[in-house]
């Protein structure tokens, strides 16, 4: 089900004992399909390639990971020899150097190469296997169906794997930059909450915005076009399309609709490294939702814009304000990094767009084709289940069908794929029901890897507080990262998968491993976060920042220490979590 | 002789300013800023040090004093002691120059008539000379008389703070630090007293680590007091000086709180009732008010403020809020020291990725 190199394996028992392994449970909160490992294998290469042999970031190589009972486990290699960190401090000297110098013109670039990319994996043919060959392959020497089949099915991995590339390649050092000017404002300003340092630099217009945007101007255009009727709460997508269709206007509005929709429905639902999270083009309930929100906002006279203007004045009267707190000396320094933040921050926000939502939904339905046609062949029961098998055996099944069907024999898959299957769901089923322990081995004395600290919150403190609660796991107190400033008490409402989302209450707290995109409607009805893993920059954090919700998060053991239905109190100040009642 | 100068000697507070501090003390040219400024501050006069020297002048006592301090012995106290308590009776006793006299009762009767009320309690507070500066330590020393009523109980409590001056341990502190024969100086601040629902001190820093965007609030229920002299535990408030947002807040119990005694003069403590002792005394706009006040009287004198603000009973805001004293903050060390000094922004980023150059490991 997973490869042997991602287990832990008596051979190499005692290099991965010797070190401190914690649970990506941001990233993979659930256990992993087989297929989906493509989202664990090829992010690290990535990650480790730039990190480690194209940056040679100095005291980091790349990461490691294990999969424990289908969950995910990490940890970074550090380097360790102060010849070989000097000797990387050169290369990185000058190649991240080379970075920043020309960050604009390599981002525009980037950009269009992964604009290009996304069209790549959306066009990959996925041939049908016909009765006969088209003439063009007779005639024209045309490649023949199996061969292109399989030429695809590697392209679709090809792109996967260069998109992973193209995710990293700035990611570092745009969190590094960023992490400067954060840690460079709390030496100056002990107390400056973590949500001030943001706003300083959020993007205000990013392309992350554009999609909701583009619905706030289809709720206009409805509106004048004279067809928002057609817009009711409770109507399906398809039952509105069907009303618009009927009139001149309402055609007209589709059609803008259809004008909308490349780039912009390919906003994700979720973080896009699970098969099942898809885009609006295959939910348009999100976006329809949306739309009837705005058209009655509109209709009731509210103001549905962003307002871009009072938050551009925030972020003016915020460094203002910080600045004439600083001397002359640090100002200058608090200017510059500040003006190379909002430089690399575009990226930070925009490539999940651009990777984790567009390319991996498009990649992600590209798969489904070869899982649509596996199961016309009977090698699966239906094509979904193309991603209990992993890419290797998809490539086994895909070259068996290939064979048979040119040969005219008899096919072994048939009989083969579809008990695995079976066998994969059930095990998944079980394996989700256990909590897996936030950290394995031993604890490192430092953590020097600066995404690790950032993106993951795993910092020695954390540490520490982890072996803690391992150690005494019966107190009623747990610490975190002070993610989300104020105190609330409430009661808890602990959530394990997106599936069990619908039960939240308003009023509840949120206990929860960590949140993606897709938790997004929640916020609106929670009192505040608490999560297992993230650090200040993770999705729950930054969220509920915004909607003004004290939040904890990294508490590293909050999903099996809390239960659903306790009080617990939230002190997003300070980062405790007090269970009020055992 | 003396009497055709005495009005330079009292002056309403309003029209005091910092040049005044040489005469008036430092209390009272604070609060005279602040009124310019158009901080609220509760109205008031202040006497001049020159005062006390006539006073002396006037009852022949200024022989008998500079004769004292003389032959101070620090180690000696037993004979403080007693040095202390004739010059304290002496000082009580003798009466005020008539026309100072004269010009207390004219200022009090507007402070009366700005109350509305006919005897109206004041405040009188030592307003040391030099306070601020090197004899800060012996600002503590001086006394402070509240829930004074009445002209004549305002005379006394003048005389008293004067008095002070000659505590055994102001004498002892002179004996040892100050130039021998010196003569010790203060003026008198008299102010409306503010019946306080909540009072506190708050400062324009964070005390601890000197983070200049946060305003640091200690509040607890009646006067000032309590939460001055330590005697309860107070809510603590660190707000951000720049968003006037909450950052940190913690609730302490405030067992007990000083208020008015209606039997006579003066002040007393009293027991919280349990339900009020550990719940937040502040509410949200008034935190917002207060950093508001921080922000305008940080400004106003340009640097860090500990202020003493109360909040009036039976009063909403904006006119509940007083301030009754601000000096500079003068204790407060940074902790965790300055922010990283570099050539350029991009060495600091360097650093974040572990960057070494040669010439440091040539170094270490």
């Amino acid at each position: 089900m997973y490869p042997p190199w991602a287990l832990f394996d008596e051979r190499r028992r005692e290099h991965d004992e010797n070190r401190l392994w914690f649970w990506n449970s941001m990233h993979f909160p659930v256990p992993m399909p087989a297929f989906d490992m493509v989202e664990v294998d090829t992010p690290y290469y990535a990650l480790g390639g730039w990190q480690n042999r194209a940056f040679a970031v100095p005291g980091a190589m790349g990461v490691d990971y294990r999969i424990v009972n289908g969950y995910v486990y990490i940890s970074p290699n550090p380097v360790t020899d102060p010849e070989k960190i000097a000797e990387r401090s050169r290369f990185f000297q000058q190649r991240a150097g080379y970075y920043y110098e020309n960050w604009d013109e390599l981002y525009a670039r980037w950009r269009e190469r992964m604009e290009a990319l996304n069209r790549e994996v959306s066009e990959i043919p996925v041939p049908g296997l016909p009765e006969y060959e088209p003439e063009a392959v007779v005639f024209e020497g045309g490649e023949p169906s199996w061969a292109t089949l399989l030429a695809s099915y590697r392209r679709a991995l090809d792109c996967i794997e260069r998109m992973w590339q193209y995710h990293f390649e700035f990611l570092l050092l745009g969190y590094g930059a960023y992490l400067t000017f954060s840690e460079f404002c709390k030496q100056a300003l002990p107390d400056i909450p973590d949500q001030h340092i943001s706003q300083m630099v959020a993007g205000i217009d990013v392309v992350l915005f554009r999609p909701d945007a583009e619905l706030r101007r289809l709720a206009r255009l409805a509106i004048d076009l004279g067809v928002a009727e057609a817009f009711r709460e409770g109507r399906s997508p398809e039952e509105i399309e069907a009303e618009l269709g009927r009139s001149d206007a309402g055609r007209r509005w589709l059609e803008e609709l259809e004008e909308v929709k490349d780039p912009w429905f390919n906003m994700g639902t979720g973080d896009g490294l699970y098969h099942y999270y898809g885009s609006w083009h295959d939910d348009p309930s999100i976006p329809y939702s949306s739309l009837i929100g705005h058209i009655a906002a509109l209709q009731a006279g509210e103001d549905i814009e962003r307002p871009t203007r009072e938050l551009a004045e925030r972020r003016d009267r915020l460094v203002g304000e910080y600045e004439a707190l600083m001397d002359e000396e640090a100002r200058q320094t608090f200017r510059e990094l500040l003006g190379l933040s909002r430089k690399v921050f575009p990226y930070v926000e925009e490539h999940k767009f651009y990777c984790d939502y567009w390319f991996q939904s498009r990649f992600f339905n590209k798969i489904r084709e070869f899982g649509a046609l596996l199961a016309r062949h009977g090698f699966i029961e239906e094509g979904e289940d193309i991603f209990q098998l992993s890419r290797y055996e998809v490539m086994q099944a895909l070259e068996e069908l290939a064979l048979t069907w040119s040969t005219g024999g008899e096919a072994l898959g048939p009989h083969h794929w579809p008990q695995i299957v079976e066998r994969r769901k059930r095990i998944l089923k079980r394996l989700e029901e256990w909590t897996p322990p936030p950290a394995l081995g031993r604890m490192p004395e430092a953590v020097v890897d600066p995404a690790i600290a950032m993106l993951w919150g795993v910092t020695p403190q954390q540490l520490q507080e982890w072996a803690r609660a391992q150690r005494d796991g019966s107190g009623n107190e747990l610490a975190g990262a002070a993610a989300s400033p104020g105190e609330v008490e409430g009661t808890a409402r602990v959530v394990r998968s997106l599936e069990e989302i619908s039960e939240v209450r308003a009023g509840e707290i949120l206990v929860c491993t960590s949140t993606s995109p897709a938790w997004a409607p929640i916020f609106s009805k929670i009192k505040a976060t608490v999560t297992d893993i993230g650090g200040i920059m993770s999705h729950a954090a930054i969220v509920s920042r915004e909607y003004g919700l004290p939040a904890v998060v990294g508490t590293g053991t909050a999903t099996s220490r809390i239960r659903t239905g306790q009080r617990v109190r939230v002190d997003g100040t300070n980062g405790r979590v007090t269970v009020l009642d055992g | 002789m003396a009497s055709t100068t005495m009005p330079g000697h009292t002056v309403s507070l309003g029209e005091l300013r910092r040049a005044a501090e040489p005469h008036f003390g430092g209390k009272s040219a604070n609060l005279g800023e602040l009124l310019a400024s158009g901080i609220p501050v509760p109205p008031g006069f202040a006497i001049s040090a020159g005062a006390f020297g006539l006073f002396l002048e006037e009852n022949g006592l200024r022989e008998r004093v500079s004769e004292v301090l003389r032959e101070l012995d620090a180690d000696d106290v037993k004979g403080l002691r007693s040095v202390s308590g004739e010059l304290y009776q002496l000082i009580c006793s003798a009466p005020l120059p008539e026309a100072l006299e004269g010009e207390i009762l004219r200022r009090y009767r507007e402070i009366a008539g700005a109350a509305g009320e006919e005897n109206p309690p004041v405040a009188v507070r030592s307003s040391a000379i030099g306070e601020d500066s090197e004899q800060a330590t012996f600002a503590g020393q001086q006394k402070t008389y509240l829930w004074v009523r009445g002209a004549e109980s305002v005379c006394e409590a003048v005389r008293k703070c004067w008095a002070s001056l000659y505590s055994p341990e102001a004498l002892s502190y002179r004996a040892r630090m100050v130039a021998a024969g010196s003569e010790p100086a203060m003026g008198v601040t008299v102010q409306m007293m503010v019946d306080a629902e909540v009072a506190g001190v708050m400062f324009t820093c964070n005390p601890l680590s000197g983070d200049p965007s946060t305003v640091a609030v200690n509040a607890s229920w009646g006067l000032g007091e309590a939460v001055v002299a330590g005697e309860v535990t107070p809510d603590e408030y660190r707000l951000s000086k720049v968003t006037g947002e909450v950052l940190h807040r913690s609730i302490g119990r405030k067992h007990l709180e000083y208020r008015p005694d209606p039997a006579s003069a003066g002040v007393r403590t009293v027991e919280v009732e349990p339900e009020r002792q550990e719940i937040s005394c502040l509410e949200e706009e008034h935190l917002r008010a207060l950093v508001e006040v921080a922000r305008r009287v940080e400004r106003h004198f340009g640097t860090h403020q500990d202020i003493e603000w109360a909040l009036a009973r039976g009063r909403g805001l904006p006119d509940a809020l007083f301030v009754v004293q601000s000096r500079p903050v003068t204790t407060v060390r940074r902790r965790g020291g300055e922010p990283p000094r570099a050539r350029s922004a991009i060495e600091l980023v360097m650093g974040t990725f572990g960057v070494v150059s040669d010439e440091e490991r040539g170094r270490s």
